[in-house]
């Protein structure tokens, strides 16, 4: 199946990149405003207790979870509202979100779509049976899908993992999600976990009990059946003793929304030697070109390596919205646990990004990993913060880090800021960075190969990119080469 | 950041009249340096230049201004004996200016050597434009106070087209004293185009005096000056050191800084470089060895604004005991500082399970046809060099001691005067754990 989505593309962007007229049409215009008949049910826009409990009561949840979202809005209200990052943010009024709307009804078939989002599907190289559940098309009318998505929930319930959304798992297995859910980050941790904690709307809920290993990236399945899982989402993935998984969240396909600010939270529990891979393409809408809207990505996401030889991989490819500000962490408490990061941000137009991780060592022989690739293009802004911390405890710890940056402009800016803090004297960090442009050397080899400008550009980048992508599932590690090339055009010249 | 009843410290630095120069600009400054000092108070660790260093048990602490026998308190010439070094010499002891232990007879043709005090005396204009300068930020509390209360400091001066080969000498001492006191200095230090300056800056103290100083510097590098400054410092373990040193190089100019943080009890220095003309060059080597108690903070900032400006940094950090190290090495590369080339390395080593270092490199870069470039690592000595000494016969500790000494030593590498660098090198050795 991954062989044949990956030819697919390849084909598909074959056929493309021959087709100027259509690549022009594309540009870097993102498709939004297309969905016609709009039925919304929901709750006027505001926020007090009140609205925490009939969030909680629409989903019909237990009285301990309705307690556990109101402690954490008494003590949102008590937060004050970061402003540390390198990031210039309008103030958001919070009364005027509109924290639970019904979910949407979105276009009846593929025909009825924006012609110029299922371009952009078809430059992807997304597959065909793929592309009318990502515009939105209501899943019964998707016949493909639905039987892909049957098969798959079979395979998944005969290894016993759990996967659903977050408001089934509270109600079938609600001592699993009392017994992990904010153990990782609990409700007050910040300004928008502790949101995110009293209002969130839905989300997906993993279990992959003990010695399992997941049948299938589970990436595979999440995507067919993605809900509108609306802009407080809620993830929590639980591998017990031995189990793996590998988990892909987002899609190379800009994404059909209109929520401005989205302050998701994720958790991830690792248990003795269980590992957890967990990948983000994210492409929301950055905004146009002159920076009017776009979608504000404050999201937290942490890992926790609780049991001994565990690990928790991150990648991230973030290509989308016009404000990123994440800090997908690991905190490395079993001995021998391994926490991993890559991850390429790349901005545009007038893109901001504050993105990085952070590795808390606590266990002893702990590893970890950093590779972080930040592109900028246009007026953007990309910064790397990290966050190295090797405890006492941290006997033996080890942690390699490299940031590189790419200017590609001259009016964008490129920034790392690395912290290191080291209390054990076995413990080793060592952090490299380097910032550079795409020399002018590269670029006269490619081009007098016959090379065109643009597409030296994304030879240049994907390479640049190259370790990270590895990463990255097979089939969206092609989609992912395919979205920078999208989200770079008119970067140059 | 203002609190409802002032720490013992800012009211302590408050809590005395403002120096009276009679000279209209200057008391108008200090007054408004006073004043945002007083509505500032201190940063806390949420501030992020202060993050790692914390003042609350410093802000819980007065202190006392003025050493009424500042003048006349005998203070051995071992002190700040150097090898290698006999020019001009500056001496200031608990922040008054000492004519006595100062060298100033016979100075270079084209060199201006005197206290900022006497200066002011005469043509206070030229000094207008840095010491008539506000500083308001939340990080700059110790600097506003310093231009609010310093009285005195070093003028220097190197007129145009001058060579000062022989090092000049500036040294402030801190003297001990029956009550904790507080001093302030300010320096003032020019080079004209195409000027040379061989500087030597010595923090030192006699006896053991638990007082708070600080020392604010601005330095001005002309088209095509050249400045090879050090930087000595070594007080007591019990004194308090702070400092910000400004250096600003127009076209061509070079500066070459070697810094030793050696003492001190709570001890900061940020250290500002701009790169305002084309084709100027900073370089920075320092090393900071803090031990026992010790916290020994290094803020490094050096912004490039013009055209093909170069930067290198290379820092070692070694903490033992309960020591704290803590090093920012930020690099801006400014939009249209095209052709800018900076790096910079920071490697530490942790001796020892109590201790901590904590550093942050940061690259900001605004500008796309440059060469940025940094590197920090913390941790302990080369297993694999350990192996190779002892497979030769050298006992364990001694291998150790080896290692730790070259690991500091690097910093010295390129100091042209070879007897202060000697010097300075068995200096560091001795402050390594035997």
């Amino acid at each position: 199946m991954n062989d044949t989505m990956t030819r697919e593309s390849i084909t598909a962007a074959a056929t493309l990149r021959d087709n100027a007229g259509v690549a022009e049409a594309l540009g870097r215009s993102y498709a939004a405003g297309f969905v016609t008949e709009i039925e919304m049910t929901g709750l006027p826009p505001g926020l007090d207790e009140e609205t925490v409990r009939q969030i909680s009561a629409i989903k019909q949840e237990p009285a301990w979870m309705t307690e556990w979202r109101l402690e954490a809005y008494r003590h949102w209200l008590t937060m004050p509202k970061p402003d540390w990052a390198k990031l210039k943010i309008d103030p958001i009024d919070y009364q005027a979100i509109s924290y639970y709307a019904a979910p949407k009804a979105g276009p009846k078939s593929l025909a009825e779509v924006d012609p110029t989002l299922l371009e952009t599907y078809e430059k992807l190289g997304i597959p065909l049976h793929e592309r009318a559940a990502l515009a939105g098309v209501a899943v019964d009318a998707v016949f493909d899908s639905v039987s892909v998505g049957t098969t798959f929930r079979k395979q998944l319930a005969e290894a016993g993992v759990l996967f659903c959304s977050m408001s089934e798992a509270i109600r079938e297995y609600p001592e699993l999600v009392q017994k992990y859910l904010g153990s990782v980050v609990p409700t007050g941790d910040n300004f928008f976990a502790a949101l995110n904690s009293a209002v969130f709307s839905d989300g997906s809920f993993v279990f992959i009990p003990k010695g399992v290993r997941c049948p299938m990236e589970l990436s595979t399945y999440f995507r067919i059946n993605a809900q509108n899982t609306g802009q407080f989402e809620r993830t929590l993935i639980v591998a017990e003793e031995g189990a793996h998984v590998s988990y892909l969240e987002g899609c190379t396909a800009p994404k059909r929304d209109e929520n401005q600010l989205h302050a998701a939270v994720v958790e991830l529990v690792a248990l003795e030697k269980a590992q957890i891979k967990y990948s983000t393409v994210q492409n929301w809408y950055p905004g146009d070109e002159n920076g009017v809207g776009g979608i504000y990505n404050f999201v937290t996401k942490r890992g926790d390596c609780r049991g001994d030889d565990s690990k928790i991989s991150w990648t991230q490819v973030e290509t989308g919205s016009a404000i990123t500000w994440k800090y997908p962490s690991v905190l490395l408490r079993g001995d021998r646990s391994v926490g991993e990061f890559y991850s390429v941000a790349l901005t545009h137009h007038y893109q901001q990004a504050d993105t990085g991780t952070k590795m808390i060592h606590l266990g002893k022989h702990t590893k970890s990993k950093i590779v972080a690739k930040g592109i900028s293009a246009g007026r953007s802004s990309n910064s790397y913060r990290g966050l190295v911390k090797m405890e006492k405890g941290a006997e033996g710890a080890r942690n390699y880090t490299q940031c590189d940056s790419l200017l590609i402009g001259k009016k964008c800016g490129a920034h790392t800021f690395p912290y290191m803090e080291v209390k054990n004297p076995t413990a080793i960090v060592e952090h490299e960075a380097t910032t550079s442009k795409i020399s002018d050397d590269q670029m006269f080899y490619c081009r007098s190969r016959g090379i065109g400008e643009e597409d030296a550009v994304s030879m240049i980048v994907d390479g640049f990119c190259k370790q990270v992508f590895r990463e990255l599932p097979m089939e969206f590690a092609v989609e992912a080469k395919k979205l920078l090339e999208v989200s770079l055009e008119g970067a140059v010249g | 950041m203002s609190q409802a009843a002032p720490l013992p410290l800012v009211a302590s630095l408050l809590d005395m009249p403002l120096p009276a120069s009679g000279i209209a600009w200057l008391d108008a400054a200090r007054q408004e340096n006073r004043e945002a000092f007083a509505a500032g108070g201190l940063p806390d660790t949420r501030v992020e230049a202060w993050k790692y260093t914390a003042l609350r048990a410093l802000g819980k602490r007065s202190f006392a201004r003025g050493d009424a026998a500042a003048t006349s308190r005998a203070v051995a010439a071992s002190t700040f004996a150097l090898p290698g070094v006999d020019g001009p010499r500056l001496v200031f002891v608990n922040g008054v200016f000492r004519a006595d232990l100062s060298a100033l007879d016979a100075l270079p043709e084209g060199l201006t050597l005197q206290p900022l005090s006497q200066a002011l005396h005469g043509d206070a204009e030229p000094l207008r434009f840095v010491l008539s300068r506000h500083y308001r930020e939340v990080d700059d509390a110790f600097v506003s106070i310093n231009a609010a209360s310093a009285v005195d400091g070093v003028v220097l001066r190197v007129a145009a087209g001058v060579k000062v080969i022989a090092p000049v000498q500036l040294v402030f001492v801190g003297a001990a004293t029956h009550v904790e006191l507080a001093w302030h200095l300010r320096n003032v230090i020019e080079l004209g185009e195409g000027a040379e300056l061989g500087l030597i800056e010595q923090h030192v103290s006699d006896a053991e005096p638990t007082q708070l100083a600080t020392v604010v510097s601005d330095i001005e590098l002309r088209e095509g000056a050249q400045l090879h400054h050090t930087v000595l410092q070594n007080v007591a373990v019990i004194a308090s050191l702070i400092r910000r040193s400004s250096v600003r190089l127009h076209a061509h100019a070079q500066a070459m800084l070697h810094v030793l943080e050696l003492g001190g009890a709570l001890v900061r220095h940020d250290l500002r470089a701009e790169l305002v003309g084309d084709g100027a060059r900073f370089d920075t080597r320092g090393v900071f060895m803090p031990h026992g108690r010790q916290h020994i903070d290094t803020q490094l900032a050096i912004r490039h604004q013009a055209l093909s400006t170069t930067s290198t940094s290379t820092w070692r950090g070694v903490a033992n005991d309960r020591a704290r190290g803590v090093f920012r090495g930020a690099i801006v590369v400014e939009p249209g500082a095209d052709g800018s080339d900076a790096s910079l390395g920071n490697k530490n080593l942790l001796l020892s399970p109590s201790a901590e270092i904590d550093t942050k490199p940061e690259l900001e870069i605004y500008a796309d046809e440059v060469k940025a470039a940094h590197g920090a690592t913390v941790g302990q000595l080369d297993e694999r060099s350990l192996f190779y000494l002892r497979s030769r016969g050298i006992p364990l500790a001694e291998a150790r001691a080896l290692l730790t000494a070259a690991f500091c030593r690097a910093v010295l590498d390129d100091l042209p005067n070879e007897v202060l660098r000697e010097h300075l090198s068995a200096l560091l050795t001795a402050h390594l754990p035997a």
